[in-house]
């Protein structure tokens, strides 16, 4: 957004401030108070819901939590044994590079099929446009799991759509042909279901920030006889490029940590081949009852996005500072 | 802390006793014979579709003009998402008094010892007609942490009509006249493309394990509360490739790589294009939905057995009925379980349709003959390793599952499907 207002208005020297009266006043001391009474109920409620909850699984992950301790309300500290178990288990790193691979190749789709959608969109013409948007709204607004049924309907081995239009095309080696026998087709699936999801917000939120491109730059463009990819890395890369930045964030917090579908299409299988983090985190944790060591892989998790985000969080603290200064 | 959260729910537990004798005192005042029982009330949680609503009506008439002052609070719960339910309900400060667990969720909480121990009172509570197999599921380490309620076992279902139009005069007694007679429905049916002798979708991993018990076989052995799988013995393979062959004879369009519940087989069968299914007696209800003519042409059969004219032992499916360790109401909670094991509503269960749990007599179920052929061969009910771990490998990730679709469809052959399966198995059960 600030890229897009630094373009609106063209940067030069700040308006004057408005010639102030008198000496500068102290401000009262209700008035310093008043912005931070204002932001109290913000704080503490996210302090209540979201911190506390965070240092509760922390404190988890350092006692053994199952079902008897529970029940019984014992607190049994073990120190760092559930970080052990996690961390000596294959399976655990299994799951963790088949997680940041499958988010990696969703989040790269995702964003790239919204930008590409988002620029068709910039050009078409009134009707079409509005089709497209209805059918983008559409596929955002259906609700997780009714996409996740059609979609396995629409790969089911004997009755999916896909299959039968297969053979109708000529290709009989797809008559009864499993999708989801093998861990990586399952997961090819799964990815498509999930960017048909995401790909939605992706573009509008990218397609909000060509439409705040002014026009007179692009005629310029064309004027100075930029090609249309010039003109597309030269005026409306600058202006998106900070809206895909977040849209890119977003999704690799959204995807990182999907469940229901996952879940939903196989519980993870064939064989644990479909088995992500989140899925992992409530096979051990809450099927299995080991609430200590989910917590361990939830903390392990917590891990993993920052340093998949720490570039964005870096940019993010750096431009905070930028404006204040 | 821990010392602190007691305190706490210690003055919570008062305050809100005293409160309750405050509400009632007006009428309870004088010294009157309700004694000890004065507003006391039994939580029972019993599942949505387990005892039938005349059954609960009854007994909780007869167990509150037996217990004066006792009121039973009966809620119904849903089996989805009932394990977290449960957790959380067990972990707080009010639990019920009364739960109903599925047998293979049984040794989960048997094994966290969050149940009350039974062991003492089998006896009273008719012990010496339990199911065998609900039994087995309530024990932990040595001791009887919940009683059996009732089980189910699934049978073969089949078109009276078609089996007759086919020459086939008696329901098959041995797996070769089984074989037979889809031959003989696939001869007359045959040209309807549409037409299947049996549906067998390739994850019923119940008719699985019946294969494989009937061949004296099991996926896992018990050494304590150990289990060690052992699905590469010669046995557990005969019976996988049993299925196989089940699956090539009946020409059977159904999803390899899917169980019985996606697509709904009973949906499939009321089409009425389908000869046979493997199922729940209640499954016809299902099928006949939107068809009711079909009800009167579907009879069952038990699962064949290999020794012509015996029944293949089934997996018995079912429910226990447990007492959690920290309700306030043991004992009347026991006498609650005494009354619902007791013969009078175990025969009550059994017209319902349902296996009773302790009680022998299953005249009730004879009346019909697809109730009848689940009776039938009931008497050879077996059990799911009783291990904690297993309601985690029903949640998700069923390792046999995975060896059927991959044996069915060729990806693996015999000996690397069950190596791998078995592996799993004891992988899941390591926990």
């Amino acid at each position: 957004m600030t890229a897009t207002a630094q373009i609106v208005v063209p940067a030069g020297s700040p308006p004057p401030a408005p010639p102030r009266a008198g000496r500068p006043r102290r401000a009262g001391l209700g008035e310093r108070t008043i912005p931070y009474l204002l932001l109290a109920p913000a704080v503490v409620t996210m302090l209540v819901l979201l911190g506390w909850p965070m240092v509760q699984v922390i404190g988890i992950s350092f006692r053994r939590l199952d079902l008897g301790e529970l029940v019984r309300g014992e607190v049994v500290w073990i120190g760092l044994e559930n970080y052990r178990e996690v961390l000596a288990d294959p399976e655990v790193w299994t799951v963790v590079a088949r997680t940041v691979l499958f988010t990696a190749a969703v989040v790269a789709a995702t964003v790239l099929a919204g930008l590409l959608l988002a620029v068709l969109m910039r050009h078409l013409s009134g009707g079409v446009r509005v089709a497209l948007q209805v059918t983008l709204v559409l596929a955002w607004a259906t609700p997780i799991l009714a996409t996740t049924t059609v979609f396995q309907w629409i790969f089911d081995q004997q009755y999916g759509i896909l299959n039968k239009t297969l053979v109708k095309l000529g290709f009989d080696s797809f008559a009864g042909y499993s999708w989801f026998s093998s861990g990586t087709s399952t997961l090819t699936v799964i990815g498509m279901l999930i960017i048909w999801q995401a790909v939605p917000f992706v573009c509008f939120t990218i397609y909000a920030g060509l439409l705040g491109t002014p026009q007179e730059l692009y005629e310029a463009a064309s004027m100075d006889g930029a090609s249309p990819w010039q003109a597309f890395a030269n005026v409306s890369w600058p202006s998106i490029r900070p809206l895909v930045t977040l849209a890119t964030f977003l999704s690799v917090i959204w995807d990182f940590k999907v469940f229901a579908q996952v879940w939903a299409i196989r519980q993870g299988g064939p064989d644990g081949g479909s088995t992500t983090l989140p899925l992992l985190l409530y096979l051990k944790g809450v099927a299995g009852r080991h609430f200590g060591v989910a917590s361990a892989i939830a903390v392990l998790m917590i891990l993993v996005l920052l340093v998949l985000t720490a570039r964005y969080l870096q940019l993010l603290l750096r431009s905070r500072e930028a404006d204040l200064s | 802390m821990k010392r602190w959260t007691k305190a706490i729910t210690g003055v919570a537990a008062v305050a809100l006793a005293t409160a309750g004798c405050a509400g009632s005192g007006g009428s309870g005042g004088g010294g009157d014979d309700a004694g000890q029982n004065e507003d006391r009330t039994l939580t029972v949680w019993l599942m949505n579709g387990s005892a039938p609503e005349t059954l609960t009506d009854a007994l909780h008439k007869e167990f509150e003009q037996t217990h004066d002052g006792v009121t039973v609070k009966y809620e119904v719960q849903e089996w989805n998402g009932i394990q977290d339910k449960l957790t959380t309900a067990l972990g707080g400060q009010n639990p019920p008094d009364i739960i109903e667990l599925g047998n293979t969720q049984a040794p989960a909480f048997a094994s966290q010892e969050v149940l009350t121990d039974l062991s003492g009172d089998v006896g009273d509570l008719n012990g010496d007609q339990w199911l065998e197999s609900l039994k087995a599921s309530g024990e932990w380490d040595g001791k009887q942490y919940s009683t059996p309620f009732y089980a189910a076992n699934r049978e073969v279902l089949y078109r009276t009509d078609m089996f007759e139009q086919a020459g086939i005069t008696a329901p098959p007694t041995s797996r070769q006249e089984w074989l037979d007679a889809i031959t003989k429905l696939k001869a007359k049916f045959g040209s309807d493309p549409q037409f299947q002798a049996l549906y067998l979708p390739g994850q019923n991993w119940y008719t699985l394990l019946s294969f494989i018990y009937d061949e004296g076989g099991d996926i896992a052995e018990k050494d304590g509360t150990k289990f060690t799988a052992t699905l590469t013995s010669d046995e557990a393979k005969a019976g996988l490739e049993f299925y196989k062959q089940l699956v090539e004879a009946s020409g059977t369009t159904a999803p390899k790589d899917n169980d019985e519940q996606t697509p709904e087989q009973a949906g499939i069968f009321g089409q009425g294009k389908v000869a046979m299914m493997i199922g729940l007696p209640w499954e016809v209800d299902t099928a006949t939905k939107d068809a009711p003519d079909l009800k009167a042409k579907i009879s069952g059969f038990p699962i064949p057995s290999k020794n012509a004219g015996e029944t293949a032992p089934v997996f018995q499916g079912g429910s226990n009925l447990a007492i959690p360790v920290n309700s306030a109401n043991a004992d009347l909670a026991k006498d609650y379980l005494k009354l619902m094991l007791s013969s009078k509503y175990q025969t009550m269960l059994a017209e319902a349709g349902m296996v009773p749990g302790a009680s022998t007599d299953l005249s009730p179920l004879e009346k019909n003959p697809v109730s009848k052929a689940m009776a039938d061969a009931s008497q050879n009910g077996r059990a799911v390793p009783a291990t904690p771990t297993w309601a985690t490998i029903e949640a998700g990730q069923n390792p046999l599952k995975d060896m059927l679709t991959a044996y069915l469809t060729g990806a693996k052959d015999l000996n690397q499907a069950t190596a791998d399966a078995n592996a799993a198995l004891d992988a899941a059960f390591s926990g």
